[in-house]
C-alpha cells in the first residue's frame, strides 16, 4: 500500500503535464465503447501513444508514395501500381501485427520470449540451407509471390528474448549474464553473417549495445565487448567472409575514386554517385512527386528498397526530406520517452532494443544514401519497399506501444 | 511493483539520447549541405544522366559558278540502315537470317555489302545508339517499297532519305569542285573540340578541291535531338529537337561555259600532239595537261582545266577499290590530281619574262643594250663537251634588244643574262642574285590558292643544289652552266601552271600579285543572301617600274604578232585586242618536249590571262598556243562562248584547234 501510495505520489506530481503532452487525442478514446477490451486490458487502450503511430503511419504512406514513384515505370499508359499494391498489403499486414502483439500484455509475453527466438534461429539456419541466393546473399524464402527474409523478424525475436534474459537480474550486470546475453544475439548474427548480410548483423551489435548498456552492465565490460567487435569487424573484412561486392563498398567508402565518371556502370562507386546526384539534385522544394528523373529512369539500383530515401530527396527535395526526418526524430523520442517511463525494466529493455534498432538503422540507411556511411544493405524502416521489413517494424512498434499503454500497471 | 523508475540509469539514458540527437543531427547536416547548399552541380550531374544528344545530318551547300549556275547540287537518296536496339532484341538466329537476305536484296540491287561486314557496322560502338545504322546508301526507290511493304519480314530495318550530292554537268571542274566522302578517324580526331558544326562518325567531309577548303562554310548545322533516357540507356522519350540547318551556297569564280571550254581544248590539244608527228620524226605521248584562266586585276580564276579528270559521281555513294586504284595511277595520268596546282615542269621560255625583268632591275642589261644573236652562246671559263649551247633549232637572231630577244625567243640572250649574273655575282646581288629578283613573282612559291595538294614548285640555287645532290650524289658544285640553264627556264626550274598564271598575271596588271581566288562568295542556302564576301587578298606587290616594264611588255606583244606564236594566231583580231604572249617549250631527259603558252588581253589593260602546259606535246608555239588561242576567241568576242553541257563539254561540238604544222622554235 506505501509503495502504491509512494507511486500515485510520484505519478501525481508529474502525471498531468506528462499526459497532456503524450495523449493529445485521449479524450477521443474515451468517448469510444471499450468494453470489450476492459475485460483483458482494463485501461490501457486509454494510454495508448498516439503521436507514435500516428508519425509511423506517416512515414508509411510516404515511403508508399515514394514506392510508386520509383517503380511505376516509364509507360504513361501502364503505370505499374504492383509495387505500392503490395506495400500497402505489407503495412496492413504490420499493423494488423502491431495490435495482436498489444493484446498481450509485454509481461507474459516475457514467458514465450523463447518461442520466437527458436523459431528465428531455426529458419535462419533453413534460410542458409535452402533460401533464395539473391545478389550472392542468401536471405530469403520465396513463399509463392512474396520472399520472406527471416533475418528481419530475428531482430524483433533477439529483442524480446535479450530483454526477457536481463530483465530481472541484479546490477551492475555480472559477467555471466552479459555473456549469456552475448550468446543469445551472436548465435542469428553468426547465421546472419553466413548469407552473408553485413548491414543486419551490424544492427544486432547495435541492438546488443544499447541493451547492455540499459540493463546495466558495467562500463569496463561495455569498453571491453566494443574492442572485441572493433578487431571483430577489421577481421571479417579481411576474411573470406564478405562477397567482393561488399568489401568493393567498404573499400570505396573510404576511398573514393574519380567523380567524374558518375554512368561508370561498372565502378561500384555508382550507387553511391547515382544516389548522391538524385538527392540533391532534388534541391530545397524536389522536382515534384513523380517528376524525378533519377527516380523515374532507373538511374539508382534498388531505389524502392534500400534507396528509397533517394527517390525522396529528389521529388520532394529538402522539404519532403527534412519532413521525413522530423518524423523518424518523433518517433525515436516517444520511444525514448516510452523506455524512460516503462512500468518496469523489461518494458525499458524492449524500448531501448527497438530504439537502437531504428536508430542504427536510419542512420545507416539514410547516411549511405547521401555518402556518409558506407553501402550495406539495411532498410528504412517503414518506407523502403519489402514486406519483411515492414511487418517486423511494425512488430517492434507494437512491442513498444504494448509497454508505453500499460506503463501504470 | 516498482512504481519508482529506479531501474532507469538516468544517466545512460541521456548518452543514448545524446548519441541519437547527434546522429540525426548529422544527418540533418549532410541533406542541408546536400540539397540547400550543393545541389546546382548534382542538378547538372543528373541532366546529363538522363538526356543522350543526336545529331541529325544537315544539308551541305551547294556550289555555284560566278553566274549562278549550279555545279554541284544536292539531291535526295534513299539508305537502308538498321536500327540497333531492335536489332539486338532479336533472337540470334533471326539476326543471321535478317543480315542474310538483306545482303541478297542489297546485292541483287548493287551494293555489296556482306553479312559480317554489317555485324561490324552495327557493333561499331561509334554510331550513335540512337540513330539508325546506314548498310546501303542510294539504293533505288523500288527497294524501299519493297522493304516497306513487306516490314514485318524486315524487322529493325528502317529506310531513310539522306541529301546526297549530284552533279548537273558531269565531270565538269571536277578537279576545282573535288569531292566529299564519310569522314575518316584522322579527319574526326582533328575536329574534336569544334563545337559548331560537330561531326559524327557517319558523316561526310569534303576531302579534295574546295569542297575541302571551303568545308566550314559548306557543311550544314546538324540538328539535335534531345533523347531522355532510362538508366540501361533505353531511349524513353524526344525533350526537343532543334533542326538540322543546311550550309551555305558556294559561288565560285569560275565561268562553267568557260571551264568547260578550257577542259575541251585541252583535252583537243593534247590529242592533236599526239598525232602530230614532231620534227625529228618522235612520237608525242601526252597524257597531262592544264589549263589556267585568271583575271589579272584580282586573281580570280574563270577556268581551271586538269587533264585527264574524272567523274565525282563515283565518290557519291563511296568509291570502289578499282576506281580508287584506277583514278590513282601514274599510268593513267593520275587522274585525281589537280595538274594545274600539282604539276610541276619545267617552264622553258616563258620564264624570260622574269629572267628579262632581273636582268633590268638588276641592270645586268638596259633596255637599249644590244646583244649580237649569232645563234649560240660560248659559256665564258667553262672547259668540257657542254660549254656551247645553241639556240633552239640553231637559228640566229643577230642584234637584238630584250623586246626582241623576248619576241623571238633569243636562248643567247638570256644565256648571256644568266651567266653575267653568276660571272658578275659582286655587282649583281651576289650568288642568287638572279633568283632573288625571280621569287617576286611567286616563282618557287605555294600560291596559296584555296585548293588541296598545291605544289610549290621550284628556284634552283648555290645552297639548294648543294643539299640536293648531296643526298642524290650528283655534282654538287654551282656553275656558270647553271645560271645559264635556269636563264631559259631549263635545268632545275620547275613550276605549276598556277604559279605561271599568276606571274604573268602579276606582270600584266603592273605588278600586283593577288593570292589566286577560286570562291566569290558564300551565300544562304538557296537564298542568294551574302553571308561572307570573300575578297582579293594581295600577296606581295612587285617593284615593276614602267621604263621596265614597257619594254618586255612589247617584247611580249611582239610574240603572237611576228614571233613564235604568229601561226597560232593568225587571222586572231590581233589590233582590236592586242595580245602579249610567250611561248615555251621544256625539255625533258628521254621525253618529248612539254608544250607551254602564257598570255594576256587585251594590253595594255588586260582582263584575262590564260597559261596551257601540255606534256610531252611538242613545241609551245604549235601545241600550246592554239589551246590558249580557241579561249581568247571566245574571250575576246570573236566567237560566242557555247553553254556547258551535261556531260561537261560546250555544247554544239568542237571546232578544230588553229594547227601550226610549221612550228616555231623557242
Amino acid at each position: 500500500m506505501a509503495r502504491l501510495m509512494s507511486r500515485s505520489t510520484l505519478e501525481f506530481d508529474r502525471v498531468p503535464a506528462r499526459e497532456r503532452a503524450l495523449r493529445p487525442l485521449g479524450g477521443r478514446n474515451r468517448r469510444r465503447d471499450e468494453s470489450w477490451f476492459r475485460d483483458r486490458a482494463p485501461a490501457a487502450w486509454k494510454h495508448v501513444d498516439v503521436v507514435l503511430v500516428s508519425c509511423v503511419a506517416a512515414v508509411s504512406v510516404l515511403g508508399a508514395l515514394m514506392i510508386l514513384s520509383s517503380t511505376r515505370g516509364t509507360d504513361p499508359d501502364a503505370y505499374d501500381t504492383s509495387f505500392l499494391r503490395r506495400q500497402v498489403l505489407f503495412i496492413a499486414a504490420g499493423v494488423v501485427g502491431m495490435v495482436l502483439i498489444t493484446l498481450v500484455d509485454y509481461r507474459r509475453l516475457r514467458d514465450f520470449a523463447w518461442l520466437p527466438y527458436v523459431a528465428a534461429l531455426v529458419s535462419l539456419v533453413l534460410v542458409v540451407a535452402v533460401g533464395e541466393e539473391v545478389r550472392g546473399t542468401q536471405a530469403w524464402f520465396q513463399i509463392g509471390a512474396f520472399q520472406l527474409q527471416p533475418a528481419e523478424f530475428a531482430k524483433v525475436a533477439v529483442i524480446l528474448a535479450v530483454a526477457s534474459l536481463l530483465a530481472g537480474r541484479e546490477v551492475p550486470l555480472r559477467a555471466r549474464w552479459v555473456a549469456a546475453a552475448l550468446v543469445l544475439i551472436s548465435v542469428p548474427v553468426a547465421l546472419i553473417m553466413l548469407q552473408p548480410d553485413l548491414g543486419t548483423a551490424l544492427v544486432f551489435v547495435a541492438i546488443a549495445l544499447g541493451m547492455l548498456l540499459m540493463a546495466g552492465a558495467r562500463a569496463r565490460h561495455i569498453v571491453v565487448l566494443v574492442a572485441v567487435g572493433v578487431v571483430g569487424v577489421v577481421g571479417v573484412l579481411n576474411s573470406d567472409l564478405l562477397e567482393d561486392y561488399q568489401r568493393d563498398r567498404l573499400a570505396n567508402f573510404l576511398q573514393p575514386n574519380d567523380p567524374d565518371d558518375i554512368a561508370d556502370l561498372q565502378s561500384s562507386e555508382y550507387n553511391s554517385d547515382q544516389s548522391l546526384a538524385a538527392i540533391a539534385s532534388g534541391s530545397i522544394n524536389g522536382k515534384g512527386l513523380f517528376d524525378g528523373t533519377q527516380t523515374r529512369l532507373g538511374f539508382v539500383p534498388e531505389q524502392h528498397t534500400d534507396f528509397i530515401f533517394t527517390a525522396l530527396g529528389e521529388e520532394l527535395g529538402f522539404v519532403g526530406c527534412a519532413t521525413a526526418l522530423a518524423l523518424f526524430a518523433i518517433i525515436c523520442v516517444r520511444i525514448w520517452r516510452t523506455a524512460q517511463i516503462a512500468q518496469d525494466r523489461l518494458g525499458m529493455l524492449i524500448c531501448i532494443g527497438v530504439l537502437s534498432m531504428l536508430v542504427f538503422q536510419i542512420f545507416q540507411n539514410i547516411g549511405m544514401t547521401m555518402g556518409i556511411m558506407p553501402i550495406t544493405g539495411i532498410t528504412l524502416p517503414f518506407m523502403s519497399y519489402g514486406g519483411s521489413s515492414a511487418i517486423a517494424s511494425w512488430l517492434a512498434i507494437g512491442l513498444v506501444l504494448n509497454v508505453h499503454m500499460r506503463r501504470f500497471g | 511493483m516498482n512504481p519508482d523508475r529506479s531501474h532507469v540509469p538516468r544517466l545512460r539514458m541521456a548518452g543514448i539520447a545524446v548519441v541519437a540527437v547527434a546522429l540525426f543531427a548529422s544527418l540533418f547536416a549532410r541533406l542541408y549541405d546536400l540539397q540547400v547548399l550543393g545541389a546546382d552541380s548534382y542538378q547538372v550531374q543528373a541532366e546529363a544522366n538522363r538526356v543522350r544528344e543526336v545529331q541529325l545530318p544537315a544539308p551541305r551547300g551547294r556550289i555555284l559558278d560566278r553566274n549562278g549556275k549550279v555545279v554541284v547540287d544536292n539531291r535526295v537518296a534513299v539508305v537502308v540502315a538498321l536500327e540497333r536496339a531492335s536489332f539486338d532484341a532479336l533472337s540470334e538466329e533471326r539476326q543471321a537470317d535478317l543480315l542474310n537476305r538483306l545482303s541478297w536484296d542489297l546485292a541483287a540491287n548493287g551494293h555489296s555489302i556482306s553479312p559480317d561486314q554489317m555485324r561490324l557496322r552495327v557493333a561499331d560502338q561509334r554510331y550513335s545508339r540512337y540513330a539508325p545504322v546506314p548498310l546501303a546508301i542510294d539504293v533505288p526507290e523500288s527497294l524501299k517499297i519493297y522493304f516497306e511493304e513487306r516490314a514485318a519480314d524486315y524487322p529493325a530495318v528502317v529506310v531513310e532519305r539522306t541529301a546526297l550530292r549530284a552533279y548537273p554537268y558531269g565531270p565538269l571542274a571536277a578537279h576545282i569542285l573535288g569531292y566529299v566522302g564519310k569522314i575518316n578517324d584522322a579527319e574526326l580526331a582533328a575536329q574534336v573540340g569544334q563545337t559548331a558544326k560537330p561531326y559524327t562518325l557517319n558523316d561526310e567531309i569534303g576531302k579534295s578541291g574546295v569542297e575541302h577548303t571551303y568545308e566550314p562554310w559548306l557543311r550544314g548545322t546538324p540538328g539535335l535531338r534531345r533523347i531522355e533516357v532510362d538508366a540501361e540507356g533505353n531511349p524513353i522519350r524526344v525533350i526537343s529537337e532543334q533542326p538540322p540547318q543546311a550550309g551555305d551556297d558556294l559561288v565560285l569564280s569560275i565561268d562553267v561555259d568557260l571551264q568547260a571550254l578550257a577542259e575541251q581544248k585541252v583535252q583537243q590539244g593534247l590529242a592533236d600532239a599526239r598525232a602530230r608527228p614532231n620534227r625529228d620524226g618522235s612520237r608525242n605521248a601526252g597524257t597531262r595537261g592544264a589549263a589556267v584562266v585568271m583575271d589579272p586585276n584580282n586573281g580570280q580564276l574563270l577556268a581551271m582545266a586538269s587533264y585527264p579528270s574524272f567523274d565525282p559521281n563515283v565518290f557519291v555513294d563511296g568509291v570502289s577499290d578499282e576506281e580508287w586504284a584506277f583514278l590513282n595511277d601514274p599510268a593513267n595520268g593520275t587522274p585525281l590530281n589537280n595538274w594545274a596546282v600539282q604539276g610541276m615542269w619545267a617552264p622553258g621560255s616563258t620564264y624570260k619574262l622574269f629572267v628579262g625583268y632581273a636582268a633590268l632591275m638588276a641592270g645586268v642589261m638596259s633596255p637599249d643594250t644590244v646583244f649580237v644573236d649569232r645563234g649560240g652562246y660560248a659559256i665564258p671559263g667553262c672547259t668540257g663537251a657542254k660549254c656551247y649551247r645553241t639556240n633552239a633549232g640553231g637559228s640566229s637572231y643577230g642584234r637584238v634588244t630584250i623586246s626582241r630577244a623576248i619576241t623571238v625567243s633569243s636562248d643567247a640572250y638570256f644565256y648571256n643574262v644568266g651567266a653575267q649574273f653568276w660571272l658578275q655575282r659582286d655587282r649583281f646581288g651576289g650568288e642568287d642574285g638572279m633568283q632573288n629578283l625571280l621569287r617576286p613573282w611567286g616563282i618557287g612559291d605555294r600560291t596559296g590558292v584555296a585548293l588541296t595538294d598545291e605544289s610549290a614548285g621550284r628556284v634552283p640555287t648555290k645552297a639548294w643544289k648543294l643539299d640536293f645532290c648531296t643526298k642524290l650524289d650528283c655534282d654538287t658544285g654551282w656553275r656558270t652552266g647553271d645560271n645559264v640553264n635556269m636563264a631559259i627556264g631549263q635545268g632545275d626550274v620547275l613550276v605549276t601552271p598556277l604559279q605561271l598564271a599568276t606571274g604573268y598575271a602579276t606582270f600584266a596588271n603592273g605588278g600586283t600579285r593577288y593570292v589566286p581566288q577560286v570562291a566569290l562568295r558564300a551565300e544562304g542556302y538557296q537564298s542568294g543572301q551574302v553571308s561572307q564576301q570573300f575578297d582579293p587578298q594581295v600577296a606581295q606587290q612587285v617593284d615593276l617600274p614602267p621604263e621596265i616594264r614597257e619594254p618586255l611588255l612589247q617584247g611580249l606583244v611582239g610574240v603572237p604578232r611576228s614571233g613564235t606564236a604568229v601561226r597560232a594566231f593568225a587571222g586572231f583580231p590581233l589590233d582590236d585586242f592586242p595580245i602579249a604572249a610567250k611561248t615555251g617549250t621544256a625539255q625533258v631527259d628521254n621525253k618529248a618536249d612539254t608544250a607551254v603558252f602564257t598570255a594576256f588581253g587585251p594590253a595594255p589593260a588586260p582582263r584575262y590571262q590564260v597559261s596551257v602546259f601540255l606534256e610531252e606535246s611538242g613545241f609551245g608555239g604549235t601545241a600550246a598556243a592554239p589551246v590558249a588561242r580557241a579561249l581568247f576567241d571566245v574571250l575576246s568576242g570573236v566567237r560566242p562562248l557555247q553553254p556547258a553541257g551535261p556531260d561537261g563539254l560546250p555544247q554544239g561540238g568542237a571546232d578544230a584547234l588553229a594547227q601550226d604544222t610549221g612550228g616555231a622554235y623557242d
